[in-house]
């Protein structure tokens, strides 16, 4: 299939980077490792006139435990033993990430900033075009929820909710400047299928950086999906704990595959605190997030039945970390 | 735009060839240096057909712009033969019936020469993992993993 055409750019640097995006406003993609955004441009959703491809910029491709670059691939996350130790979950995570081919070119910051799916944007254009097109590409009604005016496109990343349970932070390079923000402040929970961050015009994401204590908790990550390789997920649990004697001190859990955005749950993981992680304990948790996640009919297994998976995903994760038996 | 030719290297060849930004590497591969061998599957990065070494790198070329090769070294399936004859995989492969239809079978050798390289010893699941993105739609499998764990023990 041939790509229609587009400018190619190649910065050396962040700053050349974030000056090409300044000049192209509007009107560019970044490319990261490519395996989410060529499918996307070979099916003509939402073409741009310039790529900016962010491939030999040596600031974004540095690892280590504390920061992760953006355009670290995931197979060096896979095969950095020290990474591995520090964050189990995320380990976990990124071998559930499509294939090892994928996995070859695909990109930490491409993960956390992964297009939004759904069962009627993923489509050739001679699909879409006898459907009448949708909402997030050329055209203006949602097929999912038709009454409404906003975009149900699911955010299928398996990376972002290992690292908010981490709560980890990222590191924004853009026009005016460079800032740091928490993981979770990047992603809108106002917005929609497609506007989904609150990145600024332009602003490329440099990195992932993890607190000094988060190699302290326990993580973990369970993937819902019809193959064992290659989907996406339909339902992406992580769950992290920090244990003090055999009471839980803290927990955390988010969730991918399910809504617009990465989500985390503190108000129903909270009661956890000062707790055994009893089989009870974590069926609690499941049920609570359960009654609060709203997956709609966009995917390839229905809503109500990621829904129930949902309480049993997490219950499952949170008793791996208690080092009980999974139910 | 004038575009300089893209220059690198296939098959330990240097190579200089007119190339477009939006060019696909497996399109540039396939149409204009007639190297064939690399096969076209889905397109979508699902299957695996496609698979290249890049700098020793397994890839998809079908989700790669060929300009992004540039200086690079590029072997395709042509590149892993020995000029007579096949490799020891390849050989493998013959012998064990791991090729049906045969057209996953250029990029499950080449996953499966970086996988070899890599871990010269690989247990079974170390070998299915490392294919797990290579679809064979005759389904295949048994004796495509027996063909590389032979291989592996120089059987």
């Amino acid at each position: 299939m041939h790509l229609d055409p587009f400018e190619l750019h190649r910065p050396a640097t962040v700053d050349e980077a974030v000056e090409m995006a300044r000049r192209h406003a509007g009107a560019f993609d970044f490319l990261a490792g490519g395996t989410d955004l060529l499918p996307n441009y070979k099916m003509h959703l939402n073409l741009r006139p310039h790529v900016i491809a962010l491939e030999g910029i040596r600031e974004l491709e540095e690892h280590g435990v504390e920061r992760i670059g953006a355009m670290t691939r995931l197979a060096e996350v896979e095969g950095d033993a020290a990474l591995a130790a520090a964050y189990p979950g995320l380990l976990e995570a990124v071998r559930e990430v499509a294939t090892p081919l994928v996995r070859a070119s695909a990109t930490v910051g491409g993960n956390l900033l992964l297009e939004t799916r759904c069962f009627f944007f993923n489509q050739s254009e001679f699909w879409r075009h006898s459907l009448g097109y949708c909402l997030k590409a050329d055209g203006d009604r949602c097929h999912v929820v038709p009454q409404k005016e906003k975009c149900y496109a699911t955010f299928s990343g398996d990376l972002a909710p290992v690292f908010l349970t981490l709560d980890a932070r990222v590191e924004l390079a853009g026009p005016e400047g460079r800032r740091e923000i928490p993981l979770a402040e990047m992603y809108d929970a106002h917005g929609d299928g497609i506007h989904r961050t609150k990145l600024r015009p332009g602003e490329i994401l440099c990195g992932v950086r993890l607190p000094p204590g988060a190699r302290s908790w326990r993580t973990t990550y369970r993937k819902l999906r019809l193959r064992p390789s290659f989907d996406f997920p339909e339902l992406g649990v992580a769950a992290a704990a920090r244990f003090d004697g055999d009471r839980v001190a803290e927990a955390r859990v988010a969730i991918g595959g399910l809504e617009t955005y990465p989500t985390s749950y503190p108000s129903e993981t909270a009661a956890l605190a000062g707790e055994r992680l009893t089989e009870a304990a974590a069926r609690a948790v499941g049920e609570r997030i359960r009654a609060k996640v709203r997956p709609v009919r966009n995917t390839a297994i229905a809503p109500d039945y990621r829904k129930k998976m949902a309480a049993v995903f997490v219950r499952r994760a949170l008793l791996a970390l208690s080092g009980g038996a999974a139910a | 735009m004038a575009w300089t030719p893209l220059r690198f290297r296939v098959n330990g060849h240097p190579r200089e060839i007119p190339c477009p930004p939006e060019r696909i590497l497996l399109d540039l591969l396939r149409e204009d240096l007639e190297l064939t061998g690399t096969k076209r599957g889905c397109d979508l990065g699902t299957c695996g057909c496609c698979a290249v070494l890049i700098d020793g790198r397994p890839t998809l070329s079908c989700l790669t712009l060929a300009r992004l090769a540039e200086g690079r070294e590029v072997t395709t399936i042509e590149g892993v033969s020995p000029p007579q004859g096949l490799s020891p995989l390849q050989r493998a492969f013959v012998e064990h019936g791991a090729t049906q239809c045969g057209f996953c079978t250029p990029g499950f050798v080449i996953a499966a020469t970086a996988l070899l390289r890599d871990h010269p010893r690989p247990s079974r699941a170390e070998v299915e993992r490392a294919v797990a993105g290579n679809l064979c739609r005759c389904t295949g499998y048994t004796k495509i993993v027996e063909a590389i764990l032979a291989t592996a023990e120089g059987r």
